[in-house]
């Protein structure tokens, strides 16, 4: 306690910003993970297997040339979606499980703890594209003719994949049928992004001259759109 | 009371009147597009119902008000049969006209994805037990799904355009014909009357069932 | 101040409200400091809580953990001030260990740890004294007294002698 100008007693001033209270939740998440690897695991392997699975019953060759473009970017992010879908909601289901959400509560900001968990699962997704994309490009020779448009859009993708869901996850820690609600739930928001994304894909593994990326503004606006409104409505559901 | 008879005299003029008193529209094998009388406002009234829900839920979230919640609920269990509706009536007319049930032209890829929304609200409303909380979370997650579908409607199009271009044809306007015309929205505001009579139903049962609940609690 | 009453009869509950924790079915939280009123989104700066249902992170050190609190409530976080504290509830020999290594009264002593932080003017403390020792219950007594010249505390207990600490006792159970 200190006395302030005016003479009165205060408690110590708040001396940090959303942005720090943010970052320290995400290191402490990132710490967390980094002992006992519970999200990164369960995301991998669902991953891996699922990857393997694809290879090996369709291959590099089993589906015709003019159709790989297409296909192959479907088969990219149903991977990466239903990778995403069973282990990002574990940032705030762990928290319910081990009792620290209370204490959290009584700490934190509400936006803090929303920016918190989502700079995790950003984390996580990038680990995950890191991981699988590039295998996905070997194990299937899928040829990319416009990569730097590629990368754009699996960034922009994995970046709306993380917005459109950590709310969601927030919704689902305290309810009673999680892992199978967390899909439902995440699913019907996540479409537009989606389709705009394997459409982009594809449009990149044919090639395009021209430097017109309409699908990553796409996947960006979502992002920025899905921030806002999130940011907007946590703090109702994390107050209930 | 009144308003339930001329609604229901409204509807069956409307019906009779779809077969017999408007031709059928060119361009159109047979007489398919007579399903399009009652397809179309069944569309209209389950995007109008989620409107609606979405809405009356942002309102609930800002004043705390269940009634609010009362209309959020209804207009979203409505909205869902209305969507099951037009889905089942547009398969049947896309069989007639194109030859199978489902090809997933714009149209019902829209209302497929309304369905899921609807759906995922039911989800939600249903796994959680305290009411406060279930009000607030679907009342949030129908506000983030209205936020999705301004993206839905730009993005949808231009995906299965390419896809599958000669699916575009469009029967969202049955020709201009002029009896057409005074059926077809005839039929709108039949249906529209017919979703806000069991509107002010399904308010009235849930008043009662918060109601009788209290009053359980005062016991 | 106490809260006392049978279990079941709402004591931690009722603490949980006035913290924030959840929402009363009826009626509302007023808090003032100096006269003026706290809006509910910065209670969490006024308030620490100790009780049985919370926990802290298990897969972090107890210096950790203090340092993450530290930081997440925008309190101006030196190693030394966490530190201190440690000390002053007993806990520098295991700072380091992990939580989950700790035992339910070192936990205890963490929890009276993390509640001090921030130097709340109001203290909540919900059977403060539960898994602790002889020398754990002095540093209860010791932070309760001391609480005194910074402002107010809420036990919640059923023992006599933590109800006996306080200057006003309120029995949910009649």
């Amino acid at each position: 306690m200190h006395q302030t100008k005016n003479g009165r007693w205060g408690t110590q001033a708040r001396s940090s910003t959303y942005l720090n209270e943010a970052v320290a939740i995400w290191l402490r998440d990132l710490r967390s993970e980094f002992r006992t690897r519970y999200a990164l695991n369960a995301i991998l392997m669902f991953a891996v297997t699922t990857l393997i699975a694809v290879s090996f019953s369709i291959g590099s060759f089993r589906i015709e040339e003019a159709e790989r473009p297409f296909l192959f970017s479907v088969l990219l992010w149903i991977i990466l979606t239903f990778s995403a879908l069973s282990g990002l909601a574990r940032s705030f289901v762990k928290e319910e499980e081990a009792g620290t959400i209370d204490v959290l509560k009584l700490s934190a900001r509400p936006q803090a703890v929303f920016l918190g968990k989502l700079f995790f699962n950003l984390t996580l997704l990038g680990a995950l594209e890191l991981i699988i994309v590039p295998s996905f490009i070997l194990l299937m020779s899928y040829q990319i003719n416009s990569p730097g448009f590629f990368i754009a859009i699996i960034i922009s993708g994995g970046l709306g994949l993380g917005a459109g869901t950590t709310i969601i996850a927030a919704m689902i820690a305290r309810a009673s049928t999680r892992g199978a609600l967390f899909s439902a739930l995440s699913l019907p928001l996540l479409l537009p992004l989606m389709i705009t994304c394997i459409k982009g894909c594809e449009r990149a593994a044919i090639g395009m001259n021209n430097a017109d990326w309409p699908e990553v503004k796409v996947a960006v606006a979502y992002f920025i759109i899905m921030i806002t409104m999130s940011l907007l409505l946590f703090p109702l559901i994390w107050e209930e | 009371m009144i308003c339930k008879i001329l609604l229901t005299i409204w509807m069956a003029v409307i019906i009779v009147a779809s077969f017999l008193y408007a031709g059928a529209a060119a361009g159109f094998p047979g007489e398919t597009s007579r399903i399009l009388f009652f397809h179309v406002p069944q569309a209209w009234i389950a995007t109008l119902a989620f409107l609606i829900s979405m809405i009356a839920s942002a309102v609930y979230l800002a004043k705390r008000r269940v009634k609010a919640d009362y209309l959020a609920q209804s207009a979203a269990e409505l909205g869902f049969l209305f969507c099951v509706l037009a889905t089942i009536t547009g398969s049947v007319f896309a069989k007639a006209t194109w030859g199978a049930f489902w090809n997933w032209d714009p149209r019902q890829t829209s209302i497929v994805i309304l369905l899921m929304i609807y759906g995922a609200y039911f989800a939600i409303r249903s796994a959680v037990s305290d009411p406060d909380r279930r009000r607030v979370f679907a009342g949030v997650y129908s506000i983030l799904a209205f936020v999705t579908v301004p993206f839905l409607v730009f993005v949808v199009p231009r995906i299965t355009t390419s896809l599958h271009p000669e699916n575009t044809m469009n029967p969202a306007s049955p020709g201009m014909d002029p009896k057409t015309l005074k059926v077809f929205l005839g039929s709108l505001f039949a249906y529209t009357g017919l979703f806000v009579w069991m509107l002010r139903l399904k308010i009235r049962v849930l008043r009662i069932e918060g109601l009788r609940n209290l009053g359980i609690e005062e016991l | 101040m106490a809260v006392a009453g049978w279990n079941g009869s709402g004591k931690s509950t009722l603490l949980r409200i006035i913290a924030g924790l959840v929402k009363p079915s009826a009626g509302q939280v007023e808090m003032f400091f100096n006269k003026e009123p706290i809006p509910r989104e910065s209670r969490r700066g006024f308030v620490g809580m100790v009780a049985p249902a919370l926990s802290l992170y298990d897969e972090l050190t107890g210096l950790e953990n203090m340092e993450f609190f530290c930081r997440v409530r925008g309190v101006a976080c030196h190693r030394n001030n966490c530190l201190d504290i440690i000390d002053r509830v007993g806990l520098t020999e295991h700072a380091t260990k992990m939580c989950r290594d700790y035992s339910s009264g070192l936990k205890q002593r963490l929890k009276l740890a993390q509640a001090l932080l921030h130097k709340p003017p109001l203290l909540l403390l919900d059977e403060p004294g539960c898994n602790l020792d002889s020398q754990g219950i002095k540093v209860v007594e010791e932070i309760i007294s001391n609480q005194r010249q910074l402002g107010m505390t809420v036990i919640a207990s059923n023992e006599k002698r933590e109800v006996g600490y306080a200057g006003k006792v309120v029995n949910l159970s009649e």
